[in-house]
């Protein structure tokens, strides 16, 4: 197996991961998407709300904010010694009251834990007008993207297969085939057609439409993985991406120890 | 069921046997339901 970091961000990451089959790849993404822990809002106590959205509107809304994330610090509820019931363990409690006129963001949500906190401070929740009140503890968990999409830490977790592209002999430099690739592969270098960033290519076939004396040839390798992963911000996109892989180890481990017991 | 006049704002108890729906101050027949005090849980989902 090996790994080419292409770019890697906060919240950004692209690499390419070859030597692998594409049941891996797959297995990889999926975790990416279901298996990382994640706390969300999970129900909310409405106290007042005179607001012009419903409760339920204004509740999902709020489930919907992406909050930090230590999952090394809190358990699922069912694994936590209160059995679900809610403790400082599992739980995190974020109040809100606030009274028109003002717009009401994610930032005036009051976490118990500081290190729980929504991601990104100005999201707006709901508009009040004079007069208008929100008062409400909402009370967040972690789960995992299998039970509810908002518990996904990435907005965006795919992957393509690294193109092959091959220029044959019966190539006569008529370069139709550099202004009909919309993502600028091609270039003419001493005389000669060269590719000059094969995982720019998104596969489109555009240059072997444009080419008349059909020279060029596209493939895919089907053992190698353009990976580009996206997070919300509750974890890093290094974070995500090692987690996921712990969680493909743990299920390979548990299931090497049920089958040690034959 | 406690009721609030939409248009002089006073609470109203209606008997629906034999006033109907009608506010007994104004004779205003628009009457909204307070918000209960007690807390509601909504899940996020």
């Amino acid at each position: 197996m090996k790994l080419e970091i292409l770019e890697l961000k906060d919240r950004k990451a692209k690499f390419v991961l070859s030597e692998v089959t594409p049941a891996f790849a797959n297995s990889l993404r999926r975790a990416m998407i279901s298996d990382v822990p994640k706390m969300a809002i999970d129900y909310v106590d409405i106290y007042d709300n005179t607001s012009v959205l419903f409760d339920e509107m204004l509740s999902l809304r709020l489930g919907l904010i992406p909050l930090k994330t230590n999952a090394d610090m809190y358990r699922f509820p069912a694994e936590c010694e209160c059995k679900g019931a809610g403790c400082a363990l599992c739980q995190v409690s974020l109040t809100l009251s606030a009274e028109g006129p003002c717009v009401v963001h994610s930032r005036d949500l009051k976490s118990s834990d500081p290190e729980t906190v929504p991601v990104d401070q100005n999201i707006p929740i709901v508009e009040l007008k004079t007069g208008q009140k929100v008062v409400l503890t909402a009370v967040a968990r972690l789960g995992n993207g299998k039970e509810h999409a908002k518990f996904q830490p990435v907005c965006a977790s795919g992957y393509k297969n690294v193109p092959v592209i091959s220029i044959g002999e019966k190539c006569d430099m008529c370069k139709m085939c550099i202004d009909a690739c919309p993502r600028g592969v091609f270039k003419a270098d001493k005389g000669k057609l060269v590719v000059t960033d094969l995982y720019k290519c998104s596969l489109c076939k555009h240059c072997i439409e444009a080419c008349d004396t059909g020279a060029i040839t596209l493939d895919t390798d089907n053992e190698a993985f353009i990976f580009t992963v996206e997070t919300d911000g509750s974890y890093t996109a290094h974070d995500i991406i090692d987690s996921a892989m712990k969680s493909l180890k743990g299920r390979a481990d548990q299931l090497s120890e049920i089958m040690s017991a034959f | 069921m406690v009721y609030k006049c939409a248009h002089c704002k006073q609470t109203v108890e209606i008997d629906k046997d034999l006033q109907g729906i009608r506010c007994p101050f104004c004779g205003h027949r628009i009457l909204v339901k307070e918000r209960p005090t007690n807390i509601k849980r909504v899940p996020a989902q």
